[in-house]
């Protein structure tokens, strides 16, 4: 109680009242710093959104002279009898959470590991850092590459080799194997940065509780699960988060390695959406599907934070 | 006053004169999917614009290649923002939707010489731009494909799809007769038409009775049978397999290939001996399937005149002679009395081929249809439907495309 009415009290001794006598302080200056981004954000971002939604109600023509027809919601009755749009849908969500625990998992691993490494930590960072700056264009044809069927294959090489397999496989023929050379590359390319964010936050856990914990006969194991985890909560829900939202806008890595074939069984929201749009020119229909995939999105965002994001549960220290 | 003089003539001098100079050279865009790998993009950019670009001084032509996947999307998208290309190199199969979405120029009407070029070539190439009774481009190339064996491996082409079949029994492991990259159109008609069979009828008003007819059927489920077999390669389903690669290193005996297939194995595999052949034939022929580029302009060009200009050079006969050179089959009937071609050494087959090939199914809806037919065979070559399920099912949604909905 005390101290905050002593902070309340600095805070009211702070309040800038000397700006107010500066002569040329006008009222509107913030605001005109302010107008540029707030204009292009306008321009660029919230009248396309609009603009969107429209066209989602029409049968929209993209060549100019064509006359779009209005359709009410019949691109989004067609979309939610479509099968192959609910195909893509789920395919997102298994690939939102394979490679978001794949990437949390493994970049909290390498973190505690670069974290122990005396020398040569800025090495390993950025070596596991790499790949998060690399284009997908590049890393999805290396992959396409890797995968390449017959023995051809660098991973069917080395699994014929060491015995793994016998026959070498033609991974891109089924989706089952299609997605196990998406989902490395997803969590390869990404494990990068959730390690730097780990590694930040592990950095910032004193190392006193460590030793004090040690000093009390804990384990490595114990130490990880009962200091370590706790203390970057935090730091493990804004991952997730960020990751989650990233996930569900895959998009290039399954275009270019599997174009959402075969049979459309690789398909994901967003290709699906490009095919509907761009190769078949229904972009009213893609419309309507982008803005499905959004609420979509909302509705797990909010999720998650009222699931994992409740205040007040911080350990303090 | 002086200064404000002075001023005005700087100002302009500054309007005026690039006004004047804009009128005197006019850039034609010229987008095009010529292989940059091969030597066709060297030879439209090395000899055949300057050729063009000395004969007419006002027009300067910038080549635009593109890769050949994402064009048609690229050409649809700059299409709708009115921007884009003067002249384009259209694969023949998009001309009819093309020309229905109205972002071709009607050529049968704004050029007043066409019919002097349409009646130089071909008579098939030029059926493939029309659309409801107007030509909206003249054909560029033509060409088709041939079976192309490996004479190491297999000393005698197969005449008959049965004598193909045939062989199959001494194939040794990790080995195949033949190979290709899936089951779109271009892969796949060549069988279906062969076997005798088709996708729709002549009028192309229906598909019922024709895709799921009893020969289209069997063609779909001989692929099956060989791939299941392990005669035909699994490049059929989608792996990805490298077939050229293959036929390189001894493991594919034959594919289907068209003559740019030559340049490309001069330059990179100058001494291995190639074989080429008719397509097997079955009860319908030795039936390949067509293809090629037509030449035509953008209906919002700024340039039409020049555009066109630009369409009567490609139709020349040096046009056609130095791409012809490259790989690009001409489509000019006069040229194939030239000793060029009298004496070529691997043009004879494509020509002979080219007397029983079948175009694709000219119509607007024809991506729309190929998709239907290479999902639903694709279901059969990966045993999940029988043929005839799936053929059935593939009539009846061609038939919906055919009516337009």
């Amino acid at each position: 109680m005390g101290t905050n009415t002593t902070i309340a009290a600095a805070r009211r001794q702070r309040t800038p009242s000397r700006d107010r006598a500066k002569p040329y302080y006008r009222w509107y200056v913030p605001y005109l710093f302010l107008i540029p981004g707030l204009v292009l954000y306008l321009l660029w971002t919230v009248y396309p959104l609009f603009y969107q939604l429209y066209i989602s109600f029409f049968d929209w023509k993209i060549i100019p002279g064509q006359e779009s027809t209005f359709v009410g919601f019949a691109n989004y009755q067609t979309a939610f009898a479509d099968k192959t749009f609910w195909l893509a849908m789920s395919n997102t969500v298994t690939y939102a959470i394979i490679t978001v625990i794949g990437q949390m998992i493994a970049g909290f691993a390498v973190a505690v590991l670069v974290n122990r490494v005396l020398v040569g930590r800025r090495f390993f960072r950025t070596v596991y850092y790499l790949p998060v700056v690399t284009s997908w264009v590049v890393v999805s044809f290396l992959f396409i590459y890797l995968f390449s069927p017959g023995n051809s294959g660098l991973i069917n090489y080395i699994l014929t080799q060491i015995g793994v397999i016998k026959e070498p496989i033609s991974w891109m023929a089924n989706s089952s194997t299609a997605w196990v050379a998406i989902y490395s590359l997803g969590i390869w390319k990404g494990l990068g940065w959730s390690m730097v964010i780990f590694l930040a936050a592990l950095q910032g856990i004193p190392a006193e509780l460590y030793e004090a914990a040690a000093i009390d006969g804990t384990n490595e194991w114990q130490r990880l699960l009962h200091i370590t985890m706790p203390l970057i909560r935090r730091t493990i829900l804004f991952v997730f988060v960020a990751l989650m939202i990233g996930g569900f806008q895959v998009f290039l890595s399954v275009l270019l390695i599997t174009g959402g074939g075969p049979l459309h069984r690789t398909e994901v929201a967003l290709t699906y959406m490009f095919d509907r749009s761009f190769g078949q020119l229904k972009f009213g229909y893609g419309a309507a599907l982008s803005y499905i995939l959004a609420v979509v999105i909302v509705v797990v965002s909010v999720t998650q934070t009222r699931l994992f994001g409740r205040r007040g549960q911080d350990v303090e220290y | 006053m002086k200064t404000k003089l002075v001023l005005s003539v700087i100002v302009l001098l500054f309007i005026v004169v690039p006004a004047t100079l804009a009128q005197d050279v006019v850039t034609i865009k010229f987008w095009h999917t010529y292989n940059e790998v091969s030597p066709e993009n060297q030879t439209l950019t090395d000899t055949l614009i300057p050729m063009f670009e000395a004969a007419h001084p006002n027009i300067k032509v910038e080549s635009v290649p593109y890769p050949y996947d994402g064009f048609r999307q690229a050409l649809l998208t700059a299409a709708a923002g009115g921007e884009g290309a003067d002249v384009v190199r259209l694969d023949i199969i998009w001309s009819p939707e093309f020309a229905a979405q109205g972002i071709l120029m009607n050529l049968s009407e704004k050029m007043s010489d066409f019919q002097q070029y349409a009646d130089a070539v071909f008579p098939g190439p030029l059926s493939t731009n029309a659309y409801d009774g107007a030509y909206y481009g003249l054909p560029l190339d033509t060409n088709t494909r041939v079976l192309v064996y490996n004479p190491a491996v297999m000393p005698e082409p197969p005449k008959t799809i049965d004598e193909l079949a045939a062989m199959c029994a001494d194939l040794p492991e990790g080995s195949f007769l033949f190979s290709d990259g899936g089951t779109y159109g271009w892969a796949i008609l060549p069988w279906i038409w062969s076997f005798g069979g088709d996708v729709t009828d002549p009028e192309i008003a229906m598909a019922t009775g024709y895709v799921n007819g009893e020969k289209t059927v069997a063609a779909v489920q001989f692929i099956a049978d060989m791939v299941k077999d392990g005669c035909f390669s699994d490049g059929f389903i989608g792996s990805g397999l490298d077939t050229w690669g293959g036929y390189f290193g001894g493991t594919i005996y034959s594919m289907l290939e068209g003559p740019w297939f030559y340049p490309t194995q001069e330059s990179q595999y100058p001494d291995f001996k190639v074989g080429a052949a008719l397509m097997p034939a079955g009860e319908g022929g030795p039936v390949s399937v067509v293809g090629g580029e037509n030449i035509v302009v953008s209906a919002s060009s700024t340039h039409p005149d020049e555009a066109m200009e630009f369409v009567r050079f490609t139709q020349s006969e040096e046009y056609q002679l130095e791409m012809s050179k490259v790989g690009q089959l001409t489509v000019l009937s006069s040229l194939l009395k030239n000793e060029y071609f009298v004496n070529h050494p691997y043009y004879g087959i494509f020509l002979e081929q080219l007397q029983t090939a079948k175009a694709r199914t000219p119509h607007p809806a024809y991506t729309q249809i190929e998709t239907v037919l290479g999902d639903a065979a694709q279901l059969v070559l990966r045993g999940e439907m029988s043929a005839q399920e799936a053929m059935d099912a593939a009539a009846e949604e061609i038939d919906a495309l055919l009516a337009g909905s």
